[in-house]
C-alpha cells in the first residue's frame, strides 16, 4: 500500500496554504483551528482545488504535478472522502449508496454488515441517524476500494458515545484496508484516540508533524488547535475510591476516580494553568501528583510563558514571566510539577 | 373547430414542452455551474421572451425564419412547425429558470462525492444531478407546458391563424370572440382554464414535495 505525498502551495484571496507532508498507511490526523486550512488541504488532495504549484503523489503515481502539467481528475484519483455531514445521495437507499461506487467483485450488503448497518439496507438517508449515516458513508467510500481515504471531521456532529464507537470502527477499517487515512479533526482527544500520527496546521502551514502524543504534548512548538492544554494518552493501572492511577508513557499520574477497567486506554486533558512548578522537592501538600522533570523549552505565550517539561511524558505548565525569572528556569533546569488529581479531565 | 383547435394545442404544447425541457435543462445546467464571463448576460438574453411582448418575439422569429431570413430555407412559417417553434421559445425561459434553480440547490459536494467514487461528469449528471433535480425539472416542464398551451402573440406572428392547421386554442378563442360566437369562446376559455388549473396543482405539489 502506498504512501500519500504532498508538497503544495495554493492561494485563495488572503489565504495561503503551503504544506509539505507524507501520510503513510495508517491513520494520520490533521488538527488545526477553523481557518487553518484543513478543508482546503483535503480538497487539494481530492482534486477539487488546484494548487498553484507543487506535487501530489500516491506512491509513485503522480496525481498532481504543476511542473509537468499533471492534474488527474477527481474520478480517476482513487481517493475516497467522507464529509462531516456524511452527504449520502438522498435519492438512493443505504445499499444503493454503497453500491454506487462498488469495486468489481464487491458486495454492498457485506459492506453494510461490516460497518454495523446491515439492518438498514432499504432505508433512505433521511431515515437514518447521524451515526448510521456516517457508517454508511464509510462503507460507501471504502467499497470503492480507494487507495487513500480523506475524512473531514466525520464524527464532530455526533454524541460522545457514537463518536467513540465510530472511532473504534475507523481504526479497524483502516487496518483491514491498509491504505492511508487522512482524518481532519479539531478535537485533540479524538486525534489521540484514533491517530498514530498527527499533522498540525496553522495559518495554512504545517507547524508540527509526527507521533500524535509528541505533537500534542507541545514538544514541537505551540499549536493553536491544542491551545494551552496538555493531552495525554495512558493506560489505567488502578481504579478505586481513592482515585485512579494512569501510566502515560512512563509517567504515572494520579487522577480522580475514572471508573474505567484496568488496562483500558484513556485520554486525559490537563490545562497548562493547573500545573504548579517548584525548584525543590516539596512534601506535605494536597497535590496528589508531584512529578520530577527537566525543562525542555520555554514558549512565549500571550501574557505568560509556557514551560515544556519532560517527566518523561512532556507536560506544559503556564507560568508568569516573574515566576520564570524568580525560579531561574531555563532548558535543562530540574523542576518538580504539582498537579491536583482532579485537575485531569477525561477526554476519551 | 373546438376539437381540432384543442387537439392541435395539445400536440403543439407537448412537442414544445419536450423541446424546451431538453434544451432548457442543458442551458440551466450550464448556468448553474461555476460562473463564466457573461453568464448573467446569457441568462438575461435567454429570459427575454418572458418580458418582451410575445408579438415582438414572434416578429424576431419571423425575421430569422421567414422566407428571406437566414433560416428561411427551412420553410417553417405558417406551418405546424411554426406553432411548435413559437411555443418552444416562449416556454424555454420558464424551463431554464426552474432547471437552473434545481441544479443550484444541489450541494456541489454531491458531484465531488460521486467523482471520488469513480464516476465521471456524464455518469454523475445521469445518476446524481438529474435525479436530485427531478422535482424542479418537472415543475419547470409543467409551467412550460401551460405557457406553450396559452401561447398567442408569437404564434400569430410566425404561424398565422389557419383553422385546422395553425389555429391553436387561444387563436380559436380570439376568433370566436371577434366573430360573436360567444358560447364557443366561453367553452374554449373554460377548457383552457381547466388545463391551467391542473398544471398549477401539479406544480404546487412538486414544490411542496421538495421541502
Amino acid at each position: 500500500m502506498s504512501t500519500l505525498h504532498a508538497d503544495i502551495a495554493l492561494t485563495r484571496g488572503e489565504f495561503r496554504l503551503e504544506a509539505a507532508f507524507s501520510v503513510p498507511p495508517g491513520i494520520t490526523t490533521v488538527v488545526g483551528v477553523s481557518g487553518a486550512g484543513k478543508s482546503t488541504l483535503l480538497l487539494s488532495l481530492l482534486g477539487d482545488q488546484t494548487p498553484s504549484s507543487g506535487r501530489i503523489a500516491l506512491g509513485d503515481r503522480a496525481l498532481f504535478d504543476a511542473a509537468k502539467g499533471i492534474d488527474v481528475p477527481v474520478h480517476e484519483r482513487r481517493i475516497g472522502i467522507v464529509f462531516q455531514d456524511a452527504l449520502l445521495f438522498p435519492h438512493l437507499t443505504a445499499r444503493e449508496n454503497v453500491a454506487f461506487g462498488l469495486a468489481a467483485g464487491g458486495d454492498a450488503n457485506a459492506w453494510l454488515e461490516r460497518v454495523g448497518a446491515s439492518a438498514l439496507p432499504t432505508r433512505r438517508p433521511v431515515d437514518l441517524s447521524g451515526g448510521e449515516r456516517q457508517r454508511v458513508a464509510l462503507a460507501r467510500a471504502l467499497a470503492a476500494s480507494p487507495e487513500a481515504l480523506l475524512l473531514d471531521e466525520p464524527f464532530s456532529a455526533l454524541d460522545p458515545a457514537a463518536r467513540a464507537s465510530l472511532g473504534t470502527l475507523l481504526v479497524a477499517l483502516q487496518r483491514e484496508s491498509g491504505v492511508p487515512f487522512v482524518h481532519v479533526t479539531h478535537d485533540p482527544g479524538e486525534a489521540l484516540r484514533i491517530g498514530e500520527r498527527t499533522i498540525a496546521l496553522d495559518h495554512g502551514r504545517v507547524v508540527a508533524e509526527g507521533r500524535t502524543s509528541e505533537v500534542l504534548s507541545g514538544s514541537l512548538g505551540r499549536i493553536a488547535a491544542v491551545g494551552s492544554d496538555n493531552w495525554l494518552r495512558g493506560t489505567v493501572l488502578e481504579d478505586g475510591p481513592d482515585g485512579s492511577r494512569v501510566d502515560c508513557g512512563g509517567t504515572v499520574i494520579v487522577t480522580g476516580r475514572l471508573h474505567r477497567p484496568i488496562g483500558d486506554t484513556v485520554v486525559l486533558m490537563l490545562p497548562a494553568e493547573d500545573v504548579l512548578l517548584a525548584r525543590g522537592e516539596i512534601h506535605g501538600t494536597s497535590a496528589r501528583n508531584i512529578l520530577a522533570g527537566r525543562v525542555v523549552s520555554l514558549d512565549e505565550a500571550d501574557d505568560a510563558i509556557d514551560v515544556i517539561i519532560a517527566t518523561p511524558a512532556k507536560l506544559r505548565a503556564r507560568v508568569t514571566r516573574a515566576a520564570v525569572s524568580e525560579l531561574a528556569l531555563a532548558p535543562g533546569s530540574r523542576v518538580w510539577l504539582l498537579v491536583k488529581a482532579n485537575a485531569f479531565r477525561v477526554a476519551g | 373547430m373546438i376539437a381540432s383547435a384543442l387537439l392541435l394545442s395539445l400536440v403543439v404544447a407537448s412537442l414544445a414542452t419536450a423541446l424546451a425541457v431538453a434544451l432548457g435543462t442543458a442551458a440551466g445546467w450550464f448556468l448553474a455551474r461555476r460562473p463564466f464571463a457573461g453568464r448573467e448576460l446569457v441568462d438575461a438574453l435567454l429570459s427575454l421572451p418572458l418580458v418582451l411582448p410575445p408579438t415582438v418575439t414572434g416578429y424576431y422569429l419571423l425575421v430569422v425564419l421567414g422566407r428571406k431570413g437566414p433560416l428561411g430555407g427551412l420553410g417553417i412559417p405558417f406551418t405546424l412547425a411554426a406553432c411548435v417553434v413559437a411555443a418552444t421559445v416562449m416556454a424555454f425561459p420558464l424551463v431554464v429558470r426552474a432547471a437552473r434553480v434545481a441544479f443550484e440547490e444541489i450541494d456541489p459536494r454531491q458531484r465531488l462525492a460521486a467523482a471520488s467514487l469513480g464516476h465521471g461528469s456524464v455518469s454523475t449528471l445521469w445518476h446524481v444531478e438529474l435525479p436530485l433535480a427531478r422535482r424542479g425539472l418537472a415543475a419547470g416542464a409543467a409551467l412550460g407546458f401551460a405557457r406553450a398551451l396559452g401561447e398567442f402573440g408569437a404564434t400569430l406572428m410566425l404561424a398565422g391563424n389557419i383553422p385546422g392547421r395553425t389555429q391553436t386554442l387561444p387563436l380559436a378563442i380570439y376568433e370566436a370572440a371577434m366573430t360573436g360566437e360567444k358560447p364557443a369562446a366561453l367553452a374554449l376559455s373554460i377548457a383552457l382554464t381547466a388545463v391551467s388549473v391542473i398544471v398549477l396543482l401539479i406544480v404546487g405539489r412538486l414544490g411542496r414535495g421538495r421541502a
